[in-house]
């Protein structure tokens, strides 16, 4: 386990116009771990990863306050919400590899908008990162095809490799593997273990075996609360709130 | 306290099978060992075969219902305990047909038995104790119980004293030595029972011993 915390998330509240969506959570996040982020439907998981890298603001009439501390850094005062963003990467539930770009350009498409490197420079970070998730073996001989051409997995790999191309130091994904068969979801989940070597992840998950597979430490979030947070082995062996008891053992509702 | 699952109840079910299997040898080797008689060992090897199989059988449903419904916290907790209680019990079982092999291969039939009757019926009392407490997942009568070991161990001392020094004939001090040791290992897995009721209500492990 990781001792230094990568995100420290003070009194963050979130609101979709009247509707409070996050009430007051505090949470440090480790460095260079899995951090799983657990709860029923409607209570607060994306609003809170939304709200890590600054996407919350995006959707008119919602608003946040409190602070993420970003090694210390506050993304909501002393960030630029492009460098915020570039530091805390996201990947999304349902792939989304730019369809009118190659494979190649797909992972080096964050980096194109930068400008600062050259054609041989992007094709070694495309390769580097289409090695890093896996995918190159698989797709070397198809860089050119358009990212839309893989198949559902391979396409979330690419978001992933399109994250990572940008060197961020937190990725935030929102239940990357719903839309993916079990041979596709195998493979996310050693990428994401493998990941951790390098960076933080947080994973919205609905599969709490997921939670317990990858993650180091689990959230527990309910009605726009933090109930738990702990080591991902206490929250599954005996979580200490009774709500998170029965939602982990499938008895809500 | 949760609704406990139906896959749950079906293991508890063939639990409840096993202890009236261990409380039926129980109770024949307890007549045994007061009558000192022999000849008890094909029927207690026969269910001891019998509680074997339904150990396997609950290992089988334990095993079948993680696969299945993926359990978590407390019914994860349930289905590892179930497995270790049913092996605590398979050995319960096998510790009391130990007794019978004792008494088959040892002539008792002038030895004092007494005390380690006593020992032996205390022990049992023990294994019920222990499994009525996990039944109903009473962590203070789990937790009790293991105090009460104490009494075995000092039951089983008492004897081995006893026959340290007493001029009684080889084969009673063979037997009551043998019979006594038995018995305190049997109480240890009553012990055992009991720990695990603990952890599978608290979800922490303590050794209390």
């Amino acid at each position: 386990m990781s001792n230094s915390t990568k995100l420290d998330i003070q009194n963050l509240n979130a609101w979709f116009c009247e509707k409070h969506a996050l009430k007051n959570v505090n949470v440090k996040i480790p460095d260079k771990e899995v951090v799983a982020v657990i709860g029923p439907s409607g209570c607060g998981k994306s609003t809170f990863v939304r709200c890590i890298n600054r996407m919350h603001e995006l959707i008119p009439g919602a608003k946040a306050s409190g602070k993420a501390l970003l090694d210390g850094v506050d993304v909501y005062g002393g960030m630029d919400v492009m460098d915020v963003r570039r530091k805390i990467g996201m990947v999304f539930q349902k792939p989304n590899p730019f369809p009118n770009m190659s494979v190649a350009d797909n992972v080096v498409a964050g980096l194109k908008l930068v400008g600062t490197h050259s054609k041989k420079e992007l094709a070694e970070i495309a390769e580097e990162r289409l090695k890093s998730v896996g995918l190159w073996e698989e797709i070397k001989d198809e860089l050119k095809k358009s990212g839309a051409s893989l198949s559902g997995g391979q396409q979330q790999r690419l978001c992933i490799a399109r994250a990572l191309a940008m060197n961020p130091e937190v990725i935030l994904m929102d239940e990357p593997t719903s839309a993916l068969d079990p041979a596709s979801t195998a493979k996310l989940e050693e990428l994401v273990k493998k990941l951790k070597n390098e960076i933080s992840v947080v994973i919205i998950t609905h599969n709490v075996s997921q939670a317990a597979r990858i993650s180091d430490m689990t959230a527990f979030f309910y009605l726009g609360e933090l109930v738990e947070f702990d080591e991902t082995r206490n929250i599954f062996e005996h979580p200490k709130n009774p709500l998170t008891e029965r939602y982990i053992t499938g008895r809500f509702g | 306290m949760l609704k406990e699952p139906e896959y749950l109840t079906k293991i508890n079910a063939e639990i409840m099978e096993m202890q009236e299997i261990v409380e039926s040898i129980g109770e024949q080797v307890q007549d045994a060992l007061k009558n000192r008689s022999s000849g008890l060992k094909p029927v207690a090897t026969e269910l001891c075969r019998e509680a074997q199989i339904r150990e396997e059988l609950i290992v089988e449903m334990c095993v079948g219902s993680l696969i299945r419904h993926q359990p978590f916290a407390s019914d994860l907790r349930a289905l590892t305990v179930a497995m270790k209680v049913s092996y605590d019990l398979s050995r319960v079982c096998r510790y009391l047909r130990n007794i019978t092999e004792v008494l088959e291969e040892v002539n008792v039939k002038n030895c004092e038995v007494k005390e380690v009757c006593e020992l032996l019926k205390n022990a049992r009392e023990m294994v019920r104790q222990s499994l009525k407490a996990y039944f109903e997942k009473d962590q203070k009568a789990a937790t009790n119980l293991i105090k009460s070991d104490e009494s075995i161990d000092e039951g089983y001392r008492m004897i081995l004293r006893k026959y340290a020094v007493q001029k009684a004939s080889g084969n009673c001090i063979l037997f009551n030595g043998i019979t006594a040791r038995i018995v305190e290992r049997m109480a240890d897995h009553a012990c055992y029972i009991s720990q695990e009721t603990i952890y599978l209500v608290t979800g922490r492990r303590t050794d209390y011993r």
